[in-house]
Parts: C-alpha cells; structure tokens; sequence
C-alpha cells in the first residue's frame, strides 16, 4: 500500500535524473518521463485495486501522523492522482525539439500535483502548491515570459495570503495534520477567526483555481503559452487547487460562511468570466475567459453543503478537465482573431467535428456528460431553501446562455464557406494533438455510454470524501492519543 | 506590561511588512519595486509565522551539554519557516530572470508599457485588431519569439 | 484615483489583520504537535538540534518539496535566460583587492560551508545555510574574474545526483520495509558528529544541491546582465 509515495517521489526523481541523462543519451532522456509516468500510473491502478474503497493512511518516515506528515488515500485523492498521471502523460511534450528542462518541469508538475491530491498536513500542501507554482511559471514561461509574470507576482502574492491563513490555525490550534484539526476545528475554528483564515486560504489558493478577483492572470497567460501548457493549467493545476480548497472545507472550515463566501465569489467568477469570453475576439482568449466562467460554477457546485455539493462539483471538474485541455489543443492550430476562423471547420472537418462535440459538451446538450454534471448541480442548488443558492440557479443558467452564445457563433464561423475576404490562418492540425484530441473526445463519449455507472461510482466517491469522521479515524485509528 | 507590549510590537511590525509589500505590489510601476514588495511582504509572513512558536523563557530547540530540560521553542513553526524562505528564494530567482528577460526584450520595467507592448504583440500574432497597436510602430520593436526560439 | 482605492483597499486589510491578530495572546499558542515533537525527538531520530529532526525526519517529504523547488526555479531560469552567446561582452575582471580577497576566501568559506552542512544535526544551520554559503564560496571567483567560463554541466550533475541520493536513501528505507524517508542506520550518541543516522548524508545532500542550484542561477543572471549593451 505506501507504494502510492512512489507517484509522487519517481517523478521527482526522474525530473532530477532528466538533464543529466538527455546529455548521456537524448533517446533515453526523451523516454524516461513517458515510462515513469507509466509506471507510476500502473501503482495507482494497483493500490486503487488493493484498496477494495476503504481509505488508509501512510505516515512518511515512520512518523506516526499528528506529529510527522501523512499521506491521505481514499478514493477521491487516488482519483485525481490517477487523473494527474494520465493528463500530463496525454499532453507530455512530446515535440523533438522542447529541452530537458521542459521535460524536467512536466515531470515536477505531475509530481507535485499527485503529492497536493494526497498530502494530509496543511504545511505539505502549501509546498507542493508552491511546488506546482513554480513548475508551472516555468512551462508558461517558455513562450510567453512577460504573461508569466503577472501570474508569478498575483501567485507570490497568492502564497504570502495563504501564509498568514496557516500562521492563523496554527496560531489557534497548535497543529498542521488535517485529521487532527478536523478534530478541533469544531470548537476552534468554528469563530470569525477561523472565517478569515479561510478567506485568506481561499484567495491565496485561488490564484491557481481562477478564484473571481484573483485571476487575471489567467487570459494572457493562455493566449501566449502553448496549447499543452494552457491545457495542463486550466484542466489539471485549477482542479488541483479546487481539491485544496474542497478539502479544508469539509475537514476545517465547516461554518455556512465560509460556503457562501466561496458562493459568492464563483457567481462572480461565473457572470464575470462568460461576459469576458462572449466579447473576446480571439480563440484563445476565449477559451481562456470561459474557463475562468466554468471554474466559477465549479465553485458554485462545491459550495453547495453536503454530499451533493461534492457530487455536483466533482462531476463539473471532470468533465471540464477532459474537455478544456482538448479544446485548446484544437485552438493550437486556430491561433488568432474568431473572424478568421472562417472555413476552418471544412477545411478540416474531423477537427471541426470534435470542436462542435466539446463545445455541446461543454454548453451541456442532454445526451452528452456535460448535461448531466449541469443537471447535478441544478438539482442542487434548487434543494437549498436559502435565496442566494435561487440567485446562483439564475445566475448558472444565464452563463449557460451566454456561453451557448458565443460558442455557436464560433461553431457557425467554422462551418461558414471562406470568403474571399477572410484572413486564413488555418493550417493543418498536427496528428500529434487531434490524436490526443480524439483520445479525449473518445473518453467523453465512453462517459456518456457509461453514465449510470459511472455517476454511482463517482457519487460513491463525494459520499466517502464528505466524511470528516471517517477521515479522523482512518489517520487515528481507534488507539489515538492526544 | 512589557512583556504585552513587545508582543504587540512583533505582531504590529509582520503586519506591516506584509501590508507595505502589499501595498507596493499594488501601487508601484516598476516591476523591479514590486518584486521588492513581494520580498518584504513574504519577510512579514515568515515573521508572523516563527512568532507563532514563541514562548517566554524558553531556549532554541538545541540539546546542549547535560540534557538539561529547559523548556524549548516550538520548533515546527521555525522548520516552516526555513522552508517558506527557501521557497520565496526559488521564487524570487526566477521572477529576477524573467525581468531580465522582459527587460532585454522590450528594454522597459514600467508594468503598463510592459502591458500595452505584450498586448500588442499578442494581438498582432493574433490578427484581432486592438486599439493599442494601431499607436505601436511597426518596425523597431523586438519580438520575444524571435529571440526566444531555437534555445 | 486608482492610488486611493488602493490606499484604502490596504489600509483596511491592515486594520483587518491587526484585528486578528489581536485575539491571540502572545506566546501563548497551543504546542499541540510542538511538545510531542521536543519529548520524541532526541531518542526517536538522536538529533541535538531538534529543528533538523523536524526538517529531515518529521517533516522530511517537505524538505524534498523545498529542493524540487529550487531546482524548478532554477530550470525555468535556465529555460526563460537560455545559454549566452559566445561572442557577448563581458565584464571587465575585478581589481586586485577583489581578486586576492576573492583567492583567499574561496578555501575559507568552502570549510565554513562544509561544517556547517555537516554540524547541521548538532548547531544551528544545516544543509540550507550551507548550502547558500558553498554557493557564494563559487560565486565570488566568478566576481573577480567574469571571465572564467561556467561549468554549468558539472553543476547540473551536481544538482541531479544529489538529489537523486536524497531519494534514493528515503527510496533504501522503502525496500527494506519501512516508510520512505524513514531514517536508516542506528542513532548514535546524541551530540555526536556521526549520529542521527542518515540525517547527516540527507543533509550533504540537501546542502550540495543548494549549493549548486544557486551557484547555477547566480551565474546566470550574471551573465545575462553582460549581454545588455
């Protein structure tokens, strides 16, 4: 069972390893990544089979946890572990002429993002926040060095929030393990005190997960940097940072505050994010904004309490992080203004045709999973009796318009015969991205095909991340000593 | 009383690192002085941080000599810190090259120049016009890709 | 205007933290872990500095996450400065006081770098601090002489491979059925320089990636400085 360390430590070990070895033997170097997020892949899948659905805990070092650091594996951390290999092996890059160091970045990405998905300590996942922060400047940076600082400056300013937030708990309760605090929070947290250290939590992680005020990062970013670059931050580092924040809610913050405050500020990030997108005049901007309005209902489906809230939330990011990453990998290849786009969808009609799927998907057309995750979410927020969930219900619905708006106005575009007048950019798409575009439009199929059990499964997994109980006491188990 | 009034000293003096470096990151231009910022306002958070391990009369968590049982500091917060440092360094590192590189590349640190060129080069990869390209001359300013490629 | 709003933007978030931070009395926080982690460490992990048990044993899946950290900052660096060119201008070599000060301090803080690596388990300091000092030691040559080439594939397998020993000695404890990072070989005796197990050779290390990670950045941003004209 505490094989699943190895997800997180081969990876590092492979990102120290790389540029010494790209230099003994390019061929091995190029290698090493793939086999070692293939490998890592293979544990999680074993430990996800031993595991039988029972949750455990490994204490690293020996250290038994309210003292040492523990890993936490229940279903939904070994999920977006799972999740975390296969995306960042999808969209490795995989190009002849990227350097070791990108290969290097990937590999601490994916290693960083398995450790925040499993990380039971608070201070942990503050260092592989920061981990993945900086990996990821470091792959935006690549091609788009002056974006990437804006996003560098919000992300430090991101980080310092989150300091204080910890210094508040750590202040309060005189501990980090989250099993230990989700004892405590109760009576300690339960206060304006421990609402404020979740505000600043909350905005600090927030940079990454496209948070409302904190995000404008985040449209310069994805024009600039590359298409696999901007599909692994929008699919996988604002999931991972959703995870963060879903975490410390049900085990720390459990006040109805702090699920309005992050109420509040997904509608904004919602109406805010669409509105940016329906005026946006290029492709990747576009794609950009709309994943600042999807992050926001994310938000809002994770605000709703209980299980459901986790359901629908959960349901939600997948079905985003299978669609947006293969969406702007379509977009690689149809940079620039909407206008131009004219024709591009006959000129390449499987291309073409996998756009108007994602963006039906994504708009939430019934047979496809993107209706059913929308579906969730608004029987969800219909159940809750206080006016500012009906508020989030009408504010959800008109983003839906808007974004089934300008996503049909770009489909029509595709398919319109080019004009004499229109600026063609349109080059072929590399076999390279729409095989992995079609790999995930496939999965997308696969999931509509398989929805009833999939949608059991998954609720199985919101019903056992929703327990603060069953995570105490699978860290502490039955002899726990305080 | 002493005791209570260096303790709000401490706090008060975090406190106001971190909220002049916020400050500056919000009200600067110059990208080197918000880098700055940054600095002092992550000096301010580390600080707030190690004054939550600290207790009166106690010693640096160091066994000495004897193994006298003094009492100790809590040495969590003080770990924490020497990581938070290490981190803000790696950080900083990088947000030093890529002013450089910015600088070598548009040869200006004043964020809204910055800005407007990065938005018209954007915009002309794009092809979407924007109003801030139409003032940009066409020649004479340095494309990042150019330099950037083939490394 | 903008300067206003955000003149009282911060000001609120001051008297906002100041308000919290006034309900805490002063070195009156709950040592819940901290007292647990003082009464277990000396005999647990047989450090006399208590807070390198904490780095390297309690909270030792950190300190793996601080190097990957630094050797991301450093990889981006690399990625976003790229290599110089051969041809560019460099600056001119320092004078003679810099030059002999720079010859004699290089074997001074190499020693001063080194045992306070190796006494980290013992004294203040420790694979950071040393490191930190070990990069400096390399940086000041490169001061008085801008001339002397870089040998950034030697600090690069420095880098690599003692990043690699970090994980490869939590990676030992795994096989042998303990934990990963689960420290190995007996403790000693407490105060000792060889005790604490394996914490030492984590901390060499930790200290020589340090070292090499920002001896490579320093270098860098050097050299970029050179290119401008």
């Amino acid at each position: 069972m505490n094989t699943i360390v190895l997800t997180v430590v081969l990876p590092l070990l492979a990102a120290f390893v790389v540029p010494v070895l790209c230099r003994v033997s390019p061929l091995l170097g190029r290698l090493l990544g793939p086999l070692t997020l293939a490998y890592a892949i293979l544990l999680t899948l074993q430990v996800w089979l031993g595991m039988e659905g029972k949750p455990f805990s490994i204490a690293l070092g020996g250290f038994q946890p309210p003292l040492g650091i523990n890993f936490y594996v229940d279903r939904l951390s070994l999920l977006f572990t799972f999740l975390t290999l296969v995306t960042s092996l999808l969209l490795w890059p995989w190009r002849n002429e990227t350097e070791p160091r990108q290969y290097a970045l990937t590999l601490l990405l994916a290693a960083s993002a398995c450790g925040l998905a499993l990380s039971g300590d608070l201070f942990n996942i503050y260092v592989f926040y920061e981990l993945i922060s900086v990996a990821s400047f470091g792959l935006a940076a690549g091609a788009a060095f002056a974006a990437s600082l804006r996003y560098l400056i919000l992300s430090g300013l991101g980080s310092v929030l989150v300091l204080c937030g910890i210094a508040i708990v750590y202040l309060q309760t005189g501990t980090l393990n989250l099993a230990q605090l989700s004892q405590l929070a109760p009576e300690t947290l339960n206060t304006p005190l421990g609402m404020s250290a979740f505000a600043l939590i909350l905005l600090g992680v927030g940079v990454k997960g496209e948070l409302f005020p904190v995000n404008s990062w985040v449209p310069e970013v994805y024009a600039a940097a590359s298409s696999r670059v901007s599909g692994l931050l929008a699919g996988l580092v604002s999931k991972l940072a959703v995870l963060v924040i879903v975490r410390l809610l049900v085990l720390l913050f459990q006040q109805e505050s702090a699920l309005q405050l992050m109420l509040i500020l997904g509608l904004l990030g919602a109406i805010s994010g669409e509105l940016a997108a329906w005026r946006a005049k290029d492709m990747n901007r576009m794609l950009a904004f709309s994943s600042i309005g999807q992050l926001g209902v994310i938000f809002i489906a994770f605000s709703i309490p209980g299980e459901t809230g986790l359901f629908a939330g959960l349901a939600l990011s997948l079905h985003h992080l299978l669609v947006k990453p293969a969406l702007f990998l379509l977009a690689e290849r149809w940079r620039g203004s909407l206008m131009g786009l004219r024709g591009a969808g006959l000129a390449s009609p499987v291309a073409g045709g996998m756009f108007v799927l994602l963006a039906l998907s994504l708009v939430g057309m019934p047979p496809l999973p993107g209706f059913w995750a929308k579906f969730l979410l608004f029987t969800g927020l219909a159940a809750q009796q206080s006016v500012i969930y009906q508020v989030a219900l009408g504010v959800v619905l008109l983003s839906i318009v808007i974004e089934a708006n300008y996503l049909f106005r770009v489909v029509m575009n595709l398919f319109q015969p080019a004009g004499d007048n229109s600026v063609a950019v349109i080059t072929d798409h590399g076999w390279l991205n729409l095989g992995t575009t079609f790999l995930l439009s496939a999965l997308l199929i696969a999931g509509m095909l398989f929805m009833g059990p999939l949608g059991a499964w998954l609720e199985g997994v919101a019903i056992q991340a929703a327990d603060p109980v069953l995570y105490f006491d699978t860290v502490f188990p039955v002899s726990a000593i305080h | 009383m002493m005791p209570i009034e260096i303790g709000a000293v401490l706090y008060v003096g975090a406190i106001g690192l971190v909220v002049i470096g916020i400050a500056g990151i919000v009200l600067s231009h110059h990208l080197f002085r918000i880098i700055l910022a940054l600095v002092i306002a992550e000096a301010g958070a580390n600080l707030l941080l190690v004054l939550s391990g600290f207790r009166w009369d106690a010693i640096a968590p160091i066994i000495t000599g004897g193994g006298a049982t003094q009492t100790m500091v809590d040495p969590v917060p003080q770990a924490m810190v020497l990581t938070s440092i290490v981190i803000g360094v790696g950080v900083q590192a990088l947000a030093l090259s890529l002013t450089l590189r910015a600088y070598g590349a548009y040869k200006t640190l004043d964020i809204r120049e910055l800005q407007r060129r990065m938005s018209a080069d954007l915009a002309g990869e794009a092809g979407t016009p924007l109003p801030q390209s139409l003032e940009e001359p066409v020649g004479g300013r340095p494309l990042p890709a150019a330099e950037g490629d083939g490394r | 205007m903008r300067n206003l709003a955000a003149l009282v933007f911060v000001g609120g978030l001051a008297f906002l933290l100041l308000v919290i931070f006034n309900q805490f009395d002063f070195a009156q926080a709950p040592m819940v872990i901290g007292q647990g982690i003082l009464t277990d460490a000396p005999d647990r992990v047989g450090a006399a500095n208590i807070v390198t048990a904490v780095v390297l044993g309690y909270r030792g899946i950190d300190t793996l996450g601080e190097i990957s950290i630094l050797f991301a900052a450093s990889a981006a660096a690399g990625l976003v400065l790229g290599r110089r060119r051969a041809d560019a201008r460099r600056d001119p070599p320092g004078g003679f006081i810099l030059r002999s000060g720079a010859a004699l301090l290089f074997p001074l803080m190499l020693v001063v770098g080194f045992y306070i690596i190796l006494h980290g388990h013992l004294t203040p300091g420790g694979g950071f601090q040393g490191g930190v000092i070990l990069a400096a030691a390399f940086f000041l040559p490169l001061l008085a002489r801008p001339e002397t080439p870089v040998n950034h594939a030697g600090l690069s397998i420095v880098e690599g491979g003692a990043g690699a020993v970090f994980i490869l000695t939590g990676l030992a404890a795994l096989l042998q059925g303990g934990e990963f990072l689960q420290p190995l070989l007996d403790n000693g005796v407490l105060g000792e320089l060889l005790s604490a197990g394996t914490l030492p050779l984590l901390y060499l290390a930790v200290g020589l990636k340090v070292g090499a990670e920002l001896a490579g950045l320093m270098a860098r941003l050097a050299d970029v400085e050179v290119d401008e004209p």
